[in-house]
């Protein structure tokens, strides 16, 4: 354990804490009666639940021994119950937690393994023109919210041209179906996923470029695609390590405006409903998740830095 | 300096942008509240038809220019200014300030933007200052870390040594001598943060965490969404949003990036 390592846990500790302090906070301060802020605003519920859940929250009684109660039921995984939709939190989440993962993970899958093949040879080709137009895309759809690019793929392909089904799963999924369904929500992720890693993919090989061990490696007669991919392509993948743990949140965030679109049964749904019908444990419980799993990312981010780069296995400052 | 040419098209359309978010009554056929029949095609009336409430689309999509932009700036600039004074102190003053604040720095960071903003909309209710604040206080990272290391950069430098010999105040040489240096620096990432809080805005929009009273193009993608403009075929309804959130988004990030020349110091840092 060196310090850099301890000084990270510290930092994500107090994220976490953060979190956990905004989701307990927030509805206890809102004006008005906390019990409604609770349950959520859209439901109608009766006294005797409203009593109930007072006496159980524990929201007669002072804020640290609310904060105690709230924490106990963290750590037992109770993340309340929705009024709104009569089913655990927890439940509801984990049940959908899966579905926008396998969103996610396929699409970064694909975008990460193209963009970093595309981003190491648009930089090595910087001066060509088809090098330059597949920047010029690169940036353009970069500049695009993944919402959007869903809409008009949406409209396009669903809508125009007929090609992929407008709803999510109904029959009982079996993989032919989950692929049928997911192809465009997939394509569409991986597609931002892609322009993203490969402008930051280019920028990396490009400084990398001018360095003398190229020239050197050439100089060994070692032929150029093992120059780019075995050479260059190494050392320029760090800043991609780097950008990982704060894309995994926008991605993320990025799968469920996706989901919404394509009506697909993941987090993004729950969230959009949750909205609507201003479900406020829900959205609680799915921001604590949702920032569990950007943590998590965080963690393996460093871990893979570690793996890659070998002068912060040594404890070298960076 | 040379004027570079690629700025032309950029702010080109910036400044149409600007002027029709300032003076939308000039060009607008009608106002947000006039009323005709709902959901009519195109058509020599109305340019690009009514929605489901039976407003004109083209006067919507130019009132719209005004919150868009709006928000944009205004969480940008609030973003430069926590961004930049976190930046010089850090850099400043070093030790436990600087451990202190880069800490915090890493963990607005890791924070969840879009989820937090979202959760902080739904309980603080729909409001565009709101969504300024929150935009702006969770976007300015990028901007202290980079102000930072250029501060670390010429701290040392001679002519800094030769302000403090002169017994300038802290404060004077952060303002004075150092701030002119950074500031070079800071321009781009405004207007990266800028871009930022524009898409930001619209994909709240879409979730419906705006003010209903406020016309933007993310609630008018939104209304096309749940009012069935999909359904329908139109197009027109939801795409000249999408395309001026768009153009609106590339060319703003394309000063940034024309600024650098190159786009790998942009994107890296």
């Amino acid at each position: 354990m060196n310090k850099a390592v301890s000084r990270k846990i510290t930092r994500y500790s107090i994220c976490l804490l953060i979190v956990v302090l905004l989701v307990f906070f927030l509805p206890r301060c809102m004006p008005g009666d906390p019990v409604q802020c609770l349950v959520g605003e859209d439901v109608y519920v009766t006294q005797e639940i409203l009593d109930a859940l007072t006496v159980k929250l524990g929201l007669d009684q002072p804020l640290y021994e609310q904060f105690e109660i709230y924490l106990q039921d963290l750590i037992t995984g109770d993340l309340g119950y929705s009024y709104t939709r009569h089913q655990n939190v927890a439940d509801l989440i984990w049940s959908r937690v899966p579905w926008t993962l396998l969103l996610t993970g396929v699409s970064m899958l694909i975008g990460y393994a193209f963009g970093l093949l595309a981003g190491t040879w648009t930089g090595w080709m910087s001066e060509t023109k088809r090098s330059k137009v597949l920047t010029a895309f690169g940036v353009v759809v970069s500049c695009i919210p993944p919402y959007l690019l869903g809409l008009i793929f949406f409209s396009v392909f669903v809508y125009q041209l007929g090609w992929f089904p407008y709803k999510g799963f109904y029959e009982t999924p079996d993989i032919f179906s989950i692929a049928y369904h997911m192809a465009l929500p997939i394509l569409t992720l991986a597609l931002f996923v892609f322009a993203r890693n490969m402008i930051i993919m280019r920028g990396s090989v490009l400084t990398e470029k001018d360095q003398l061990y190229p020239q050197f490696a050439k100089s060994l007669g070692i032929p150029q695609n093992k120059i780019i991919y075995g050479h260059i392509m190494k050392n320029a993948i760090l800043p991609i390590v780097t950008h990982f743990a704060i894309d995994f949140g926008f991605i993320l965030s990025g799968a469920l405006f996706i989901e919404i679109i394509f009506s697909l049964n993941g987090l993004g749904r729950v969230m959009y409903t949750a909205i609507l019908n201003l479900d406020y444990p829900v959205l609680s419980g799915l921001f604590l998740v949702i920032a569990i799993m950007v943590i998590c990312a965080n963690l393996i981010a460093d871990v893979l830095y570690g793996i890659i780069d070998p002068r912060v296995k040594r404890g070298e400052e960076q | 300096m040379k004027f570079d040419r690629r700025y032309i098209l950029p702010f080109l359309l910036i400044a149409v942008l600007l002027l029709v978010a300032l003076f939308p009554g000039f060009f607008a056929p009608y106002g947000t509240t006039d009323r005709d029949a709902t959901y009519q095609p195109p058509s020599s009336d109305h340019i690009l038809g009514t929605d489901n409430m039976g407003k004109d689309i083209f006067s919507l999509l130019i009132y719209g220019a005004r919150w868009t932009l709006m928000i944009g700036f205004a969480s940008g600039i609030l973003a430069i200014l926590v961004g930049t004074s976190f930046g010089l102190l850090a850099g400043w003053r070093k030790g436990i300030l600087d451990e202190f604040l880069m800490g915090t720095t890493d963990i607005v960071l890791i924070l969840p933007k879009i989820p937090l903003v979202i959760i902080l909309a739904a309980y603080l209710g729909p409001s565009p200052w709101v969504l300024i604040l929150v935009l702006g206080l969770l976007s300015w990272e990028s901007i202290a870390r980079v102000v930072r290391s250029k501060v670390m950069q010429i701290r040392s430098s001679n002519y800094i040594l030769a302000a403090r010999c002169l017994g300038f105040s802290d404060a004077k040489i952060m303002v004075r001598e150092i701030l002119p240096v950074v500031f070079p620096v800071i321009v781009p990432k405004f207007v990266l943060v800028t871009a930022a809080a524009m898409i930001s805005e619209a994909s709240l929009a879409f979730l419906g965490l705006s003010d209903p009273m406020m016309v933007s193009w993310g609630g008018m993608i939104s209304d096309a969404f749940t009012y069935s403009g999909f359904l329908r075929g139109m197009w027109y309804w939801w795409l000249p949003p999408a395309l001026c959130i768009i153009l609106g988004v590339l060319a703003i990030t394309s000063l940034a990036f024309i600024h650098e020349r190159g786009i790998r110091e942009v994107v890296q840092l």
